[in-house]
């Protein structure tokens, strides 16, 4: 099963809507990757293949702070682009793949972030003297000018993931790489989120309640025969 | 407080001209216009002061900027002195930043987060997302809507109010929950990830993890999950193609 043109372009308008809610706004969690992916999964007509990428790629986000001028992956648009290598095919063949795309596209976009950053800083110091003369239409107009670079800067990051992502989705792969790649990908992504949450919460009194609640977790997953 | 909703709207975007010079200051203006219009007719020269100062320099949490938004819009409508108005505008930044922080980054989001994680691993599918999305859209309405109204109606003794508010119990406080929603969704979405998945990728996952978290906690602030992620996979690439 192929992913459509209609599909691709809702995927990519997707893509952009999820880079303007990681910073720009409205900020609603639509780029947490479990919703950015879970989306663009019903968007490619496949939702367990949007759940598997979103939750794994979920856990990387987990060890982020996205807190003030630091640079931080942007994993929305690298969501979009890795369920369209999973969408409709076995996704033990191809979750590890997905994975390695959205990686380096995460990265990416916090590096186009950066960017982004240091052009909203010219177009400023280019209507400083009208800012100061209290331009209300430079203020609205420098407002605007961020919201559509940011908008091209999602437009950019997910139609070059998309790009990738359609090659990959038609490559045979040797019969040993998809279990590898399965293992690596979980298991970093499993180290992402206990290093995050280890972080947080320090050794001290919190850490109770992080092993409290890894407790539960693990007696509700035998519990819910979800370990079989 | 004329001008609220209009204002509120805007908040949501209060970000989109972020930037190294004057961080929030562009949106912080932007937000601030229709809560200054007022001003404009009854006192223009003061408005003109106002709208040019509404855009400088500023940072806090986004989801706390109404707080500095109505106070000092409060203020300029109270007529208090523009270098007072500065002085509240650069006192809020360091507060409101860790405030909301500790609050929504590291609280409310990695917990509600957790949960949507547990959610899905226990059945709930697709719904779990979107009940993520919808209370946390709740929780944000509410703390916008109060951190306008209070800013607007404290102005100038706003951070004492702030001081007195639920706000730092509960950003001590959302923390530990995360601890807790993080933990409980760790060993479910491990378990619901390698479900079905085979028997190699189950026995090598916690392996990799093990490696990644010692790097991690051992290896300094470069040795990052994304990196680690990308070079164990690109590993196992090379040993799945190698090894064929």
């Amino acid at each position: 099963m192929g992913v459509s043109a209609v599909a691709l372009a809702a995927l990519l308008g997707w893509g952009i809507v999820v880079a303007l809610d990681l910073v720009s706004g409205p900020q609603a969690l639509l780029s947490r990757p479990l919703v950015a992916g879970t989306v663009a999964g019903l968007i490619a007509g496949d939702v367990e293949a949007g759940l598997r990428v979103g939750m794994l790629l979920e856990l990387f986000a987990l060890d982020v702070l996205p807190v003030g001028a630091s640079r931080y992956p942007d994993y929305g648009p690298a969501t979009v682009a890795a369920v369209a290598v999973v969408a409709g095919l076995p996704w033990q063949e191809r979750l590890g793949l997905a994975i390695l795309l959205a990686l380096p596209l995460a990265f990416l976009g916090g590096v186009g972030m950066q960017w982004l950053r240091h052009a909203n800083a010219r177009a400023v110091q280019d209507r400083v003297a009208a800012v100061a003369a209290a331009d209300r239409r430079a203020i609205t107009a420098l407002h605007y000018g961020g919201l559509l670079r940011d908008a091209g800067r999602g437009a950019a990051l997910t139609a070059l993931g998309l790009a990738i992502a359609l090659p990959l989705r038609g490559v045979t792969l040797p019969a040993r790489v998809p279990p590898l790649l399965l293992a690596a990908a979980v298991g970093s992504g499993l180290a992402a989120v206990v290093n995050g949450a280890l972080r947080s919460t320090g050794w001290g009194a919190r850490a109770k309640w992080l092993a409290a609640g890894l407790g539960l977790g693990a007696i509700l997953a035998v519990a819910s025969g979800a370990w079989r | 407080m004329k001008g609220e909703l209009r204002a509120l709207l805007r908040l949501y975007y209060v970000q989109a001209a972020w930037n190294y010079e004057r961080m929030l200051g562009i949106g912080m203006g932007f937000a601030a216009g229709p809560l200054l219009e007022e001003l404009r007719v009854a006192d223009p020269s003061r408005h003109a002061e106002a709208v040019a100062r509404s855009a400088d320099f500023f940072n806090a949490n986004p989801n706390l900027a109404g707080l500095a938004l109505g106070a000092l819009a409060r203020a300029e409508h109270d007529r208090v002195p523009g270098s007072a108005v500065a002085r509240l505008r650069t006192a809020l930044s360091g507060p409101l930043g860790a405030l909301g922080d500790r609050l929504f980054w590291a609280g409310v989001v990695p917990a509600l987060s957790g949960l949507a994680l547990a959610g899905v691993a226990l059945g709930m599918g697709w719904r779990a997302a979107l009940v993520l999305v919808l209370v946390y859209g709740v929780i944000r309405a509410l703390t916008a809507r109060w951190a306008l109204a209070t800013g607007w109606a404290e102005g100038m003794q706003v951070g004492a109010a702030i001081a007195k508010s639920w706000l730092p119990r509960s950003a001590e406080r959302a923390g530990v929950v995360a601890g807790f929603c993080v933990g409980l969704a760790i060993p479910l979405v491990a378990t619901w990830l390698l479900r079905g998945a085979g028997r190699e990728p189950a026995l090598m996952a916690p392996a990799v993890a093990l490696a990644g978290l010692t790097l991690a906690r051992l290896g300094g602030p470069h040795h990052t999950a994304l990196r680690f992620g990308v070079g164990v996979l690109v590993l196992g690439l090379l040993a799945g193609v190698l090894g064929s």
